[in-house]
């Protein structure tokens, strides 16, 4: 009996000072979260960063130089500066990882086919492995990339390292099979309905 | 530990709450039975978050809060807790102040956070933290409890401290992101910010401190 009165109030205790604690740092996390989205939208069209910018700073950036547009079901997140980044678009994408929802985000010259970059903000895949999407190397790939291949079908690609190289492909990590195909699937739905999309956008 | 069970039942106050053990805890927290050079615990996170010195020091105060606050809570709870569920209940503590701590990073060091990515909540699993609660804090008054544990902490801390020095140095070629071997002439060696390179330094370390001064129970052995 007292030992389930024991367990009972412990728990109670344990995470009631969670809960409390959970709920007072949410607004800050929160903050830090939006702004951590707010980093990699910037990155990927191009406009510059500085790392040490706080979560203030590059909102306001954000809402200087991003406008949001509608297509079909697309949300874009457009580069209206000055610069001569101007007109690149962002799309979010999202889709389920091998552990957890991978959410990210990639963005393309204004003709909505030729990939600038991308980014996967948020993943839980196996550190060292899956976990390697988000690392510079994988990133770096898909920049100049097409979501078409060379005779005109839309889709894009994983492919294992070593095969030949195509306009709408990247290699994979070695190791991450799983992790590899989901990004595969949730790219390739986006380059086919982006592919159907793409003559209605007006820029 | 068990050397220190009999003092249970004096007062918290009593000689500041330590019975004059508190020198002698603190020393073998942080010394004589070093978590990592002599127990060999701790090592997963280690290996880990040792690539950069800045992450290795982050990681060090994560575990001498959690070490400290679960002793002291453990330690308080002693009398009333439970044989039969006392594991889970220390797990329980544990895992509270971990949560806590991880929490925190996020909201107010996201940067830091993301670097240390899920080696805060496996402090959870940290077999020192267990350890500790399981051997210490179970058997001992609260004031040296908090003692024992922050002294495991800071010697987990410590030897975290120097492997990411030296991986940091070589692997780098700087110290707390401060540039020490200018890459002008000399070239990183990529191979320290690896995990191999954890291993080995770790190794050396272990092998190093051991040669030079033997834990108690290797010269018992002889």
């Amino acid at each position: 009996m007292r030992t389930v009165v024991f367990a009972i109030v412990l728990g109670i205790v344990c995470s009631s000072t969670l809960a409390v604690a959970s709920t007072f740092l949410a607004p800050y996390r929160k903050a830090n979260e939006e702004a951590e989205k707010v980093r990699n939208y910037l990155a990927v069209l191009g406009i510059p960063i500085d790392e040490k910018w706080d979560s203030k700073t590059l909102l306001d950036v954000y809402k200087k130089d991003v406008r949001t547009k509608k297509l079909g079901d697309f949300t874009l997140y457009e580069n209206v500066s000055s610069s001569e980044e101007g007109g690149i678009v962002a799309i979010p994408f999202s889709g389920a990882g091998l552990w957890a929802p991978v959410e990210g985000v990639i963005s393309f010259e204004p003709d909505l086919t030729t990939i600038r970059g991308i980014r996967f903000y948020k993943q839980e895949e196996t550190p060292g492995l899956g976990g390697e999407i988000s690392s510079t190397w994988f990133q770096n790939q898909f920049k100049g990339k097409k979501i078409v291949s060379k005779n005109g079908k839309p889709g894009f690609h994983i492919i294992k390292p070593g095969t030949p190289a195509d306009s709408n492909a990247v290699d994979g990590i070695t190791g991450a099979t799983m992790t590899s195909e989901r990004v595969q699937t949730m790219l390739n739905n986006l380059a086919k309905k982006l592919w159907e999309e793409r003559d209605n956008y007006v820029q | 530990m068990s050397n220190n069970s009999q003092n249970g039942k004096s007062g918290i106050f009593k000689d500041g709450g330590c019975n004059g053990k508190c020198l002698e805890t603190l020393g073998n927290g942080v010394v004589k039975t070093n978590p990592i050079v002599y127990q060999v615990l701790g090592i997963c996170s280690a290996l880990a978050v040792t690539g950069r010195v800045e992450t290795a020091l982050v990681m060090g105060g994560a575990l001498i809060f959690v070490l400290a606050m679960s002793n002291l809570m453990v330690s308080l709870l002693r009398s009333f807790m439970p044989r039969r569920i006392r594991m889970i209940t220390e797990v329980a503590i544990i895992a509270t102040f971990v949560i806590l701590f991880d929490q925190f990073l996020k909201a107010f060091y996201w940067d830091m956070s993301k670097q240390l990515g899920p080696y805060v909540a496996l402090i959870i699993t940290n077999c020192i933290v267990m350890g500790r609660t399981e051997a210490f804090a179970s058997q001992n008054p609260p004031f040296l409890s908090i003692i024992d544990g922050a002294a495991n902490g800071i010697g987990y801390a410590i030897i975290l401290a120097l492997i990411a020095v030296v991986r940091e140095l070589i692997g780098s070629g700087t110290i707390l992101g401060h540039v020490v071997l200018s890459t002008k002439w000399y070239q990183p060696n990529l191979l320290f910010i690896l995990a191999p390179g954890a291993f080995f330094t770790l190794g050396l370390l272990i092998w190093v401190i051991n040669a030079v001064n033997p834990s108690r129970q290797t010269e018992d052995e002889k």
